[in-house]
């Protein structure tokens, strides 16, 4: 074996090792998205079909009551797209750390990215903890054990929807996972005016249709906190991405 | 199900969805490389995760099928205060969770 390929292989166990904290809550989190389909009215087949393929928790939720409602094609696929709106944000906020990857690892990037992923790699990119060298592989790492992870345990939870305690509030450490992801980046200002902006236009606006009080949401939280941001003198500049 | 939707139907549904979430995902990855945004907005983009998780944690703690609710009885509300008083001394993910549906199970069967 070539020192690269030991180092790559190297870089995707450190990946391996970044998400494995937050393995638990996408664990639960998987298990009751899986009872959730079965029970929400899905043949087991299409539940595991649809997890494998989609693999997007909030939009395959927000699909299935329309589709056992019979709900026009259109109308599922375009609210499986506006649930899904917050990701256009993510991709576009990864995009510079991928610049110099071929289109294949960036569509690989794209498909393997959900909230917890994402999160990870922008937090560590912002404290300057990103490997520099073999960063896709590094992120394979990441996105692998998440995404296996999540495929078991909402496999399992498909097959055994019967046999999972729904009553347990179990769903409440999906949100619980999202919190911890959240806290640890509430120690700037800026960012503390995004998420209160954020969290309250998310609730003002949640009877929209198709989930758009989330994406209105993000954009009046980023844009919040840039406002605050460039009201306070410039820091001494951190890492930017490499362009 | 009163009338259930058929295999083929539901291959299209699944299948459409799949597409729909992908293209959301890969947008700007795979957008040209002369297509390029702003430099501010990709500076201002460093605030997405934390505005957009906040958005989603707000309404699913405070908000319910039976409306809103901001009663500092409100389980989930206790739930997240306990989770966020362990991240005050541990930036531990397990403990986070232990935590918080420790503070969320007993406000439930105490208040429940």
């Amino acid at each position: 074996m070539t020192p690269a390929t030991l180092e790559r292989r190297a870089a995707f166990r450190a990946g391996q090792r970044a998400i494995l904290q937050s393995l638990p809550g996408t664990a639960s989190w998987g298990l009751i998205c899986g009872v959730a389909m079965v029970k929400g009215g899905l043949a087991t087949p299409w539940a595991i079909a649809m997890s494998l393929l989609v693999y997007g928790a909030s939009a395959q939720l927000a699909a299935l009551p329309l589709i056992v409602a019979g709900a026009p094609l259109w109308v599922i696929i375009a609210t499986g797209f506006i649930t899904n709106l917050r990701f256009v944000i993510y991709s576009a906020a990864i995009r510079p750390y991928f610049a110099a990857e071929s289109a294949g690892k960036r569509a690989a990037a794209g498909f393997f990215m959900t909230d917890f992923t994402f999160t990870l790699f922008m937090r560590r990119a912002q404290d300057g903890s990103l490997p520099t060298q073999h960063r896709d592989a590094w992120f394979a790492g990441v996105c692998a054990t998440n995404w296996i992870t999540w495929q078991t345990c909402s496999i399992v939870g498909i097959v055994a929807s019967g046999y999972v305690p729904t009553h347990w509030g179990l769903e409440f450490t999906g949100t619980l996972a999202l919190v911890a992801l959240v806290g640890p980046a509430l120690i700037a200002r800026p960012a503390v005016v995004g998420a209160v902006v954020a969290a309250a236009v998310a609730l003002l606006a949640h009877s929209l249709p198709y989930r758009l009080g989330l994406f209105a949401a993000a954009i009046a939280g980023i844009v919040a906190a840039t406002l605050a941001d460039s009201l306070k003198p410039m820091p001494p500049h951190e890492a930017e991405p490499a362009q | 199900m009163n009338e259930p939707v058929s295999g083929v139907a539901l291959a299209v549904v699944i299948v459409g969805l799949a597409v729909s979430t992908f293209a959301t995902r890969t947008s700007f990855l795979l957008a040209g490389r002369r297509f390029r945004l702003n430099h501010r907005i990709e500076v201002a983009l460093r605030y997405a995760p934390v505005c957009t998780l906040a958005a989603i944690i707000a309404p699913a703690v405070l908000h319910s099928a039976a409306g809103y609710d901001f009663s500092p009885a409100n389980p989930r509300l206790i739930g997240v205060l306990g989770a966020a008083l362990w991240l005050c001394w541990s930036r531990n993910i397990v403990g986070c969770l232990a935590c918080g549906m420790a503070a969320y199970t007993a406000a439930r069967l105490a208040l429940g």
